[in-house]
C-alpha cells in the first residue's frame, strides 16, 4: 500500500512545523518500506514545500515516490465531482487514491478522512488514516508517533 | 542477450540470474563487480557465437587467473573449485546477433587448467533440443544429447577427444559432433547402433529423424564468427595536439579515433558528413562544441593533421580550438560517441560495453549522453553501461517517461550491485511508462536519501 500526503501536512513531515507523527512518517518513506504517491493537482500543491521538492528529487530516483500522469487523476477527479458522493474539498486526493490504488492517507482534514473510508468512494480494500490527532488539548497522543501508528505504518505494504 | 547467470564468479557466490535489455545500466558503489560483470557479458556473447573458449585477461578486463576469477569465501583462502555462467535469449531471430542458430540457452562452468580457467561442463538448448559435454567424476569426457523424443548418451569414441583432462577444445569436439550428427542424418537406416547412443531415462532408440533436429536446431559450430563487440576502457586516450597518420588498430581507449575520423573525413565524404553531422548534434546538445573539423597540415593523406573544435556563442561563432585546449572532457567523450555513431556498416558493433563513459563531462553533457544511449540502443544494438552518473540515469527515465525516446520501459534495466559481506548481490530494476523506480532496495541510492535528509537538517 502506497500512502498519500495531504498538502496541509507536508510541513510536519518535510517543513518546519515537524511533529513526532510527522517525523515517524518521514522515515517511513525515507529509511523503511512506504512510498508516497503524487499526481494531478496533489501535486501542484506540494510542489509549493521548497522541503519537499528537495526531498522529492531523489525520492522519485529511488522509487520512494511514485508519480502518475496528471491527465488520469484530472479525469478521475472530474467523475467524482459528477458523482457527488464525497464532503470534502478535495476530490484530487480521493481520484489519486483510486487510480493510484495507494489506500493510506496522511491527513488531519476530518471531511476528508470520512470520505476517504466511504466505501462508495474507496472501496476494497477499505482507506486507513494516518492523522497527528484530533483533539489538540490531548496532550498525550496529539502529535505523537504513537504505538498504534507504527502499527499502521508497519502493516502497510506497498503493491507497487 | 536477455538474460546473464552467474555462480561463484568473482564476488557472486550464490546463483543470481541478471536481465538483460537492449539499454542495461550498471550502478552500484566501487569494487561492487560491475566491470567483471561486462568482462562477463563480452566473454559469454563472444563463447556462444564463435565457440571459442573466452580470455579472460583481454583488454579491457584483465581478470587475472582462474584463481583471481573464481569466488573466494572469506579471507582464508577458501575458495570454490569451479564457476559457471550462462547467458539465455528469449526471442531469438529478433536481432542479427542472436539469429535463429543461436542458443536460446547457454550455460558453462569453468574448472582450473593450469591456473587458466577451462570449460569442465557446456550446456547449450535451442528449443526442444540440447546437448550436454561435461566431465563425469572420474575425469571422463561424457556428451549427451535430447530432443523431444528423448535424450541419448554419445558413445565416448564416437566423438572428438583431444584432451581428456577436460572438455577439451569445444570448437573440435563440437564439430565432431556435427559431423557425427549429419552422418546419422543422411544415413539410410532409421535407426543408430544403440552402442553410440544409448538411450536415457527410457528414451526411444536415437533415430535420423533426431540427428536432423539436432541438426536443424542447435547452432552450427561451423557457420559460426565472433561479431563485432564494442568494449571502452575507462580511461581514454590522451589528445594530442598533432596526430600524425598510422595505422587504425582498434582499441579500448580510443587511440584510433583521431585516425579514424581523419580517415573518414578523406575517403568517405558522404558518410563523414554524416557522422561529423550526428558528433556535432550530440555537442551542441551536451554543450560541449557546435563544430568538429579535421585540419590537414600539409597536402596529401600522409600530411600530420590536428582535431579541431568549435563553441558557437550566442551572438558570434568562437575560435577554431585544438582539441587539447578544449577541455579534457570532450576528448575523453569522442572515442565513445564516434564508436556510438560511426555509420561504416562492416564494422558497426552490435553490442557496447561501457565503462564510465561520463568521465570529465559536466551534468549537462552526461545528461545528453543519457539521451544518446536511448536513441542508440535497440534489441539488435545492445548497450551496457556501468556508470556512476545519475544525471544520465535521470535523463533516460525521464526521455523513458516523456516517450522522446523509441524505447519502451522494458526495454531499459537498471543492474543494481549491492555488496554484502561477503559477496554481491544484483537487484534488477526497472522504469515503469510514467517514470517510476520499480522494485528498488532499501538501500538504492541510500547515500543520497542520508544526505537530502542531512541537508534538510532533520
Amino acid at each position: 500500500m502506497c500512502a498519500i500526503v495531504d498538502a496541509n501536512v507536508a510541513g510536519e513531515i518535510f517543513g518546519s512545523k515537524r511533529t513526532p507523527a510527522g517525523e515517524g512518517f518521514f522515515n517511513w518513506i525515507t529509511n523503511g518500506n512506504g512510498k508516497i504517491v503524487v499526481g494531478g493537482k496533489l501535486r501542484e500543491e506540494l510542489g509549493r514545500s521548497q522541503a519537499f521538492l528537495e526531498w522529492s528529487l531523489d525520492a522519485v530516483q529511488t522509487g520512494r515516490m511514485i508519480s502518475l500522469t496528471d491527465d488520469s487523476v484530472h479525469a478521475r477527479t472530474a467523475q467524482l465531482q459528477k458523482d457527488a458522493k464525497h464532503r470534502s474539498n478535495d476530490p484530487h486526493i480521493l481520484a489519486l487514491a483510486q487510480v493510484s490504488g495507494a489506500r493510506l492517507l496522511y491527513t488531519n482534514d476530518r471531511r476528508l478522512q470520512n470520505d476517504f473510508k466511504n466505501r462508495d468512494i474507496i472501496g476494497h480494500p477499505e482507506g486507513k488514516i494516518f492523522s497527528t490527532g484530533t483533539n489538540k488539548d490531548d496532550t498525550i497522543h496529539y502529535g505523537k508517533f504513537t504505538q498504534s501508528k507504527k502499527r499502521l505504518l508497519e502493516r502497510a505494504k506497498c503493491a507497487r | 542477450m536477455d538474460t546473464i547467470t552467474l555462480e561463484n564468479y568473482r564476488c557472486f557466490r550464490r546463483e543470481q540470474t541478471a536481465r538483460l535489455a537492449p539499454l542495461t545500466l550498471l550502478v552500484g558503489e566501487n569494487g561492487t563487480g560491475k566491470t567483471s560483470f561486462l568482462a562477463l557479458m563480452r566473454a559469454l556473447r563472444e563463447y556462444a557465437s564463435s565457440f571459442r573458449e573466452p580470455d579472460f585477461t583481454l583488454e579491457p578486463y584483465d581478470l587475472g587467473s582462474f584463481n583471481e576469477i573464481v569466488h573466494r569465501r572469506g579471507s582464508r583462502g577458501r575458495q570454490a573449485t569451479s564457476f559457471t555462467v550462462g547467458l539465455s535469449v528469449a526471442h531469438p531471430g529478433q536481432s542479427d546477433e542472436v539469429h535463429s542458430d543461436s542458443p536460446h540457452a547457454f550455460k558453462v562452468a569453468f574448472g582450473s587448467q593450469n591456473g587458466v580457467p577451462f570449460p569442465i561442463d557446456r550446456y547449450l538448448k535451442a528449443s526442444s533440443c540440447w546437448v550436454q559435454e561435461f566431465m563425469t567424476p572420474d575425469r571422463f569426457p561424457t556428451v549427451q544429447a535430447g530432443t523431444e523424443r528423448g535424450q541419448w548418451e554419445i558413445a565416448a569414441p564416437a566423438w572428438h577427444r583431444q584432451n581428456a583432462q577436460s572438455i577439451g577444445t569445444m570448437l573440435d569436439a563440437h564439430l565432431s559432433l556435427e559431423r557425427l550428427f549429419t552422418k546419422v542424418a543422411s544415413s539410410q537406416k532409421r535407426q543408430w547402433a544403440e552402442t553410440d547412443f544409448k538411450p536415457l531415462a527410457l528414451s526411444p532408440s536415437f533415430s535420423a529423424e533426431d540427428a536432423k533436429q539436432l541438426l536443424r536446431k542447435l547452432p552450427s559450430p561451423s557457420q559460426a564468427q565472433v561479431r563485432v563487440c564494442f568494449a571502452g576502457a575507462p580511461v581514454r586516450s590522451r589528445p594530442r595536439r598533432i596526430y600524425e597518420p598510422f595505422m587504425a588498430v582498434a582499441d579500448p581507449a580510443g587511440d584510433y579515433v583521431p585516425l579514424l575520423l581523419a580517415s573518414e573525413a578523406a575517403i568517405n565524404g558522404a558518410g563523414w558528413n554524416r557522422l561529423k553531422e550526428q558528433l556535432e548534434s550530440f555537442g551542441e546538445a551536451a554543450g560541449l562544441f557546435n563544430e568538429i573539423a579535421i585540419t590537414r597540415l600539409g597536402k596529401g593523406e600522409s600530411a600530420p593533421f590536428q582535431v579541431q573544435i568549435r563553441k558557437f556563442g550566442p551572438r558570434a561563432k568562437g575560435p577554431r580550438r585544438n582539441l587539447v585546449d578544449a577541455g579534457y572532457g570532450i576528448s575523453q567523450a569522442l572515442p565513445v560517441l564516434t564508436e556510438l555513431l560511426r555509420v561504416d556498416c562492416t564494422h558497426r558493433p552490435s553490442h557496447f560495453l561501457l565503462q564510465q563513459p561520463e568521465m570529465h563531462l559536466h551534468p549537462r553533457a552526461q545528461a545528453a549522453l543519457g539521451s544518446l544511449f536511448c536513441q542508440i540502443a535497440k534489441p539488435e544494438r545492445q548497450l551496457a553501461v556501468e556508470t556512476h552518473s545519475y544525471y544520465l540515469l535521470d535523463r533516460i527515465r525521464l526521455d523513458i517517461r516523456d516517450r522522446k525516446s523509441h524505447l519502451a520501459p522494458d526495454d531499459v534495466s537498471i543492474l543494481y550491485f549491492e555488496r554484502g559481506d561477503r559477496e554481491t548481490c544484483i537487484h534488477s530494476i526497472r522504469i515503469d511508462e510514467n517514470g517510476n523506480i520499480q522494485n528498488a532496495p532499501r538501500s538504492y541510492r541510500r547515500f543520497f536519501m542520508d544526505e537530502v535528509e542531512r541537508s534538510l537538517n532533520f
